[in-house]
């Protein structure tokens, strides 16, 4: 990082907190503070949705994934779109008829507290939980690939968040989110510009799909119906429908963007903007990860992409690590003269030389793979560290390597940008849980306006230390993602099934709702732990089971009583 | 007084059902033409 980066970097974070904070003359009712008065246009809703939902490790981790596995996670959006159809017609113009704060105050209305209570109470946990891996993951990666002490990077990138969506509450949120996007765009496109410029002078972008193509990284359609596969165009349309259902249509984060719209066509609006513009966002981040592996065609790429654990193994077994570096040296540049020779051949157009030439290049290209396969298991023997896996490190890595002075700064800030715009929407969206579900509801129901907004800021605070502390030791347990990410799949299904309950089926009762809730929780704990399924499906497996138990219990109570 | 404003204004501001539905039918053709298109992509570059 040189001067002008960390220039970028620090203009960004100053710009961002000042940005916020003067959003505070807006917020100081009940209503400004958690719902901007319900008074915010569609497209900056919209954006706002689509920052919240990009997280920091989505950023760096797609494109990592798209260079090593290619542009196949593209299938996990396709049932966005009709999940945002399903919403606008049913969650949208319920939720903001209703005049409700958060999802799950709708459920009292519809059933009972208990059932609003246990709702947002799961949706607090997990979500709070969830927030502190946000903040962990693009930390220890900026940790590692800019040498930054770990603890500061998430205190800078979560107390800085916490401080502008403290004080300006959900305006500071949305319109922060919105040049966050702009950020986050605007650098995706200019590391695209470069990546591409970057390629030899014979290879175009043309030759480099190709090869992409030939490589096998181009799939976008998986049309194998594999339970245990976790990308295929059926777990995306299926798995995936029911995933985005209860994320927009049940998780406060989401509900609370669509709240603050102007109107219930501006809600809706600004839902199927997201529908409209996802796959297509998420097709350029895919599409650059596998650029990132086609300029490495022409160009080495480091062995190991966490540089501190190859430096660590490095010097623990130096000869190995010496004679890997040389396999893995020569395998590379066997598949760049294979490449070269793929693209004069492609270009030509004689079917007979272009297969061969494929051929030769599939081998040699299989050959690399195991090169790198083989350090990554010297990696994971010599360090002891059964779980270590870089493709969250690639990225970056490309970026500070290959990047002039300046966009690296840029990067940076949109890593931070895609990072803070997820952190604040889920801390706004834990306090406004915490104050009006539970502080408002059961402990103090007459205060004033001044009172409660006060009381959010508390929350916020408190919701954003306990997010970092929580980052802090996430770091150190790197089990605890696995264990956030399927509590989150635990919740999610269950809970949409409890909407479905309250939207969809008339005869449901409080009762069913309330213990169809808990079965569905535990019909997914035990798929997961009997089942060999990919965790998308555990979304259908606790939206289904909810549902049936629910209803089933509602037969139980005698039509036209509640309970 | 100020709520009430609020509401009349959200009223004014809605569009009709078949509106949406039309709009909702072209979502979904869009969805599916722009999967296809992926399809046609990822076909003609991996030939």
């Amino acid at each position: 990082m040189r001067f002008l980066d960390w220039a970028v970097v620090v203009a960004y974070l100053v710009y961002v907190i000042w940005d916020g904070i003067r959003m505070t003359k807006h917020s100081g009712d009940v209503e400004g503070y958690f719902l901007a008065n319900r008074s915010l246009p569609w497209w900056a809703v919209g954006l706002s949705v689509m920052a919240t939902q990009l997280s920091a490790i989505t950023l760096v981790g797609t494109t990592g994934q798209a260079y090593s596995d290619g542009m196949r996670f593209i299938q996990f959006y396709y049932g966005l779109p009709l999940a945002m159809v399903i919403l606008c017609i049913t969650a949208v113009p319920f939720f903001y008829r209703a005049k409700v704060y958060t999802a799950y105050e709708y459920l009292e209305k519809r059933f009972d507290a208990k059932t609003r209570s246990l709702t947002s109470f799961f949706f607090l946990i997990s979500r709070g939980l969830g927030v502190g891996v946000v903040i962990a993951a693009p930390s220890v990666i900026l940790s590692i690939v800019l040498g930054w002490n770990e603890v500061t990077t998430i205190f800078v990138m979560g107390l800085s968040t916490t401080f502008y969506t403290m004080v300006g509450g959900v305006q500071a949120v949305t319109w922060t989110d919105v040049k966050q996007m702009v950020v986050i765009f605007f650098g995706l496109s200019v590391v695209l510009i470069i990546i591409l410029s970057g390629f030899p002078a014979d290879v175009s972008v043309s030759d480099g799909l190709h090869l992409a193509g030939a490589s096998g990284k181009l799939t976008t359609i998986d049309t194998s119906f594999d339970l245990k596969e976790s990308y295929t165009i059926w777990s995306g349309l299926i798995g995936g429908l029911f995933l985005f259902l209860a994320y927009f249509g049940c998780d406060q984060s989401q509900v609370q963007r669509f709240l603050t719209a102007k109107s219930v066509s501006e809600g809706r609006t600004s839902l199927l903007m997201s529908a409209f513009l996802k796959i297509p966002m998420q097709f350029l981040i895919l599409i650059i990860g596998v650029m990132v592996f086609v300029f490495y065609q022409f160009q080495t790429p480091p062995m190991i992409f966490n540089e501190v654990e190859a430096t660590k193994a490095a010097a623990s077994k130096p000869a190995d690590y010496q004679n890997l570096q040389g396999q893995y040296e020569a395998a590379h540049a066997a598949r760049e003269q294979a490449a070269m020779e793929f693209v004069r051949v492609n270009r030509d157009g004689n079917e007979a030389l272009i297969q061969a030439a494929k051929e030769n290049y599939l081998k040699s290209d299989s050959e690399f793979k195991d090169s790198r396969k083989n350090a990554t298991e010297f990696i994971k023997t010599t360090n002891e560290n059964k779980n270590f896996n870089d493709v969250n490190y690639i990225f970056p890595t490309f970026v500070i390597a290959n990047m002039p002075a300046g966009v690296i700064g840029l990067i940076i800030a949109a890593i931070f940008a895609a990072a803070m715009s997820s952190i604040s929407a889920e801390l706004n969206s834990l306090a406004t849980a915490t104050i009006i579900d539970f502080y408002r509801r059961h402990f103090k129901p007459e205060a004033t306006d001044k009172h409660y907004v006060f009381a959010g800021r508390v929350a916020t605070f408190f919701w954003g230390l306990f997010a970092c502390v929580v980052a802090m030791y996430s770091t150190s347990l790197g089990s605890l993602i696995e264990v956030v990410n399927k509590f989150g799949s635990f919740f999610y299904g269950s809970l949409l099934g409890v909407f479905i309950l309250a939207i969809a089926i008339p005869r449901a009762r409080s009762r069913g709702a309330f213990f169809g809730l808990l079965f569905g929780i535990i019909s997914v704990w035990v798929s997961s732990h009997f089942l060999d399924i990919a965790f998308l499906w555990f979304n259908v497996v606790g939206c289904f089971a909810t549902v049936t138990a629910g209803y089933l219990i509602s037969l139980t109570v005698r039509e036209g009583t509640q309970n | 007084m100020h709520t009430k404003e609020k509401i009349e204004t959200a009223d004014v501001e809605e569009l009709p059902d078949n509106w949406w539905y039309r709009v909702y039918l072209g979502v979904i053709i869009t969805t599916v033409a722009v999967i296809l298109a992926l399809g046609a992509f990822t076909g003609h570059f991996s030939s």
